[in-house]
């Protein structure tokens, strides 16, 4: 190739240097004749002299254009050369030996090579194209994903369960507010801290259960784990699972603790009330059956020991009565089952009915049961049936709280302004405390200082607010004081005159 | 074994009325409490042969009764017969551990707590004069 373009250059110079000499003797010979500047021999040298000098010049353009030429193809077939070099250096990765940038010194490689340009080219085009089309694609991706991020975020910290995660150093990686409020760190200013550290040290056994559950590289696994939060325990269900990476390793874990505590306590109440419900029931039953065999065996001698066995086993067969009526009109309450039936009555009346059958229970107790002063006017629209089952187990109640010697009294009084008639059952007894007057109509809740003191479902009292708000549209209300005694009581509207009137 | 001293501990006073009539016509001597605070006092003081406790009662239940009786010198070895409206109220090992010699579970016959009482009472006389 080199050789070529010396040839090449060459050629270029003698055709330029040739064409030049020319120009020179042309120009030579226009200078002699005009040293003459006359005719000779008929011609006219006026028109000699123009012409010369055109030609000369022509000449020496002529030389300088194929010299400009000749240094324009070096420069224009070395380009392409190295184009070409590029290309070829493309395809063989490299492998040039030195070679790249030779120019050829034939004009007509550009042809040769422009078909494998447009081709590169277009590839090229092609290429870039795709690439980005990739780009966009990938930036769906990332807005996709970060927004995927921020929604798992989002329900993780709305979440109200606690939610930990942590990495494979026990560090925290995240966690949401209610971890942050169970283990009392600031859940946004935490991470990558030793979880142990997060948690606390009274918490160890819940940091064993995450370091071992990742250690095991296990399936989830459940605990239920006591923790201490302001001094009162608190059980939760903690459900551990590892968090694998792309290679299936285990990177972290992440942990879940729901707040079972209530859970726990509904389980302990509904156990509670089972076996309190099992031993009210079984009591009277005992008693019936015991005097049944007693009557049957002949082990009552006279008449009198007779009816009073007759006696006791009514009694308690009501008793028995009264206790499955409770249960199942409490579960009918509450599934709204129940068949409703009000009638217009006098609540003094009602009352009256019911204070003899409790005037023996509490002489049993040797407690003394003060009836009301006549009302003039207590008409209410109630069901007779469940308001005397109210009044029942408001007296009963009392008696059963009351000791040996103490009284129990039962009033109404009628409030004509604000149209409603109030009962209140007040007791002697040994009261209520403060923390628990406001659970005392939950259901199956019992007094705790009062178990000792006697037997019951905790099912009478949420009876007793049950029917008188939901059925009866009043209000139940408790008034108690440690030692003095406890008033139970309640309102309903009174019954309109004219209702009266008309039935 | 009439003329024995049985005493009967029961918050409900139909139980101990039925209990006491049953034994009072066999023959027995019968002392009451209706809870276990007071029949442990009764216990001390009047040391009956025999007592039929219930287990769950205000105050002082029949278990912490029993505990308590068999923590003092002259009350540690009167037999225990237990009356019980849960079914598993006490275990065996806490009626071995206790030394309750026998638990009937209410509703119970008299009948069936009379053939109880007269029992212990005669395993009772058979140790004592060994």
């Amino acid at each position: 190739m080199r050789l070529t373009r010396i040839l090449y250059a060459i050629v270029t110079v003698i055709v330029a240097s040739s064409l030049f000499i020319n120009g020179l003797a042309e120009w030579k010979s226009y200078g002699l004749l005009s040293e003459d500047s006359g005719t000779e021999e008929g011609r006219s040298y006026t028109g000699y002299v123009q012409r010369i000098p055109v030609l000369s010049v022509c000449y020496i353009l002529g030389a300088v254009g194929v010299i400009y030429l000749g240094w324009y193809h070096l420069r224009l077939t070395g380009a392409v050369t190295s184009i070409a070099a590029l290309l070829q250096d493309d395809k063989t990765s490299g492998s040039n030996d030195g070679k790249r940038f030779l120019p050829p010194f034939r004009l007509t490689k550009i042809n040769e090579l422009y078909p494998a340009l447009s081709k590169h080219f277009a590839g090229c085009t092609s290429h870039i194209t795709e690439y980005e089309k990739k780009i966009r694609d990938l930036q769906v991706k990332i807005q996709l994903s970060k927004r995927r991020g921020e929604n798992t975020e989002a329900i993780i910290y709305s979440i109200r369960d606690a939610v930990i995660v942590i990495d494979d150093s026990d560090r925290l990686l995240m966690a949401n507010e209610a971890a942050g409020r169970l283990f009392n760190f600031d859940h946004n200013d935490s991470k990558l801290m030793p979880v142990s550290e997060l948690i606390g040290p009274d918490q160890g056994e819940f940091a064993d259960f995450l370091s071992h559950n990742r250690q095991s590289k296990g399936q989830a696994t459940r605990k239920e784990i006591e923790f201490i939060k302001d001094g009162m325990p608190e059980i939760f269900d903690c459900i551990v699972s590892c968090v694998y990476d792309q290679d299936r390793q285990v990177c972290g874990v992440v942990a879940v603790l729901h707040d079972i505590t209530r859970e726990k306590q509904i389980q302990q109440m509904k156990n509670d009330f089972v076996s309190h419900v099992s031993h009210e029931l079984k009591t009277p039953l005992a008693s019936i059956t015991a005097f049944t065999e007693m009557l049957a065996d002949g082990e009552a001698n006279d008449e009198q020991t007779r009816k009073e066995f007759y006696s006791v086993i009514q009694n308690q067969a009501q008793r028995l009565n009264r206790l499955i009526e409770d249960i199942l009109n409490s579960s009918r309450i509450e599934s709204g089952l129940i068949k409703i039936n009000k009638v217009t009555a006098s609540l003094t009346m009602l009352i009256e009915e019911q204070l003899q059958m409790i005037k023996t229970y509490a002489e049993e107790k040797k407690v003394t049961v003060i009836g009301q002063k006549p009302i003039v006017y207590d008409q209410v629209d109630v069901d007779k049936d469940m308001m005397q089952q109210v009044i029942v187990n408001l007296l009963s109640n009392a008696v059963k709280y009351t000791p040996s010697g103490g009284s129990v009294k039962i009033e109404t009084e009628v409030d004509e302004n604000a149209s409603l008639v109030r009962v209140n059952v007040t007791d002697t007894g040994v009261g209520i405390p403060e923390e628990d007057i406001q659970h005392v109509f939950d259901k199956f809740y019992r007094v705790g200082a009062n178990k000792k003191q006697a037997e019951g479902t905790g099912l009478g009292l949420n009876l007793v607010k049950q029917i008188i708000e939901k059925v009866h549209g009043g209000r139940v209300f408790v008034m108690s004081k440690v030692g003095v005694g406890s008033t139970f009581g309640f309102e309903l509207p009174l019954a309109t005159r004219q209702t009266v009137r008309a039935l | 074994m009439t003329g024995k001293r049985v005493l009967v501990v029961d918050d409900e006073v139909h139980i101990v009325h039925v209990v006491a009539i049953k034994l009072r016509n066999n023959g027995y001597e019968v002392i009451s409490a209706d809870n276990g605070a007071e029949a442990f006092e009764l216990a001390c003081d009047e040391k009956p042969d025999i007592i039929v406790t219930d287990y769950q009662m205000p105050v002082m239940s029949g278990l912490e009764l029993v505990e308590k009786l068999r923590q003092r010198d002259e009350t540690k070895d009167i037999p225990v017969i237990m009356l019980t409206a849960r079914s598993f109220a006490i275990s065996k090992e806490q009626q071995e551990d206790l030394r309750v010699s026998s638990c009937l579970s209410k509703p119970f016959s008299p009948k069936e707590l009379l053939g109880n009482i007269e029992d212990v009472l005669y395993q009772k006389q058979v140790m004592v004069s060994n």
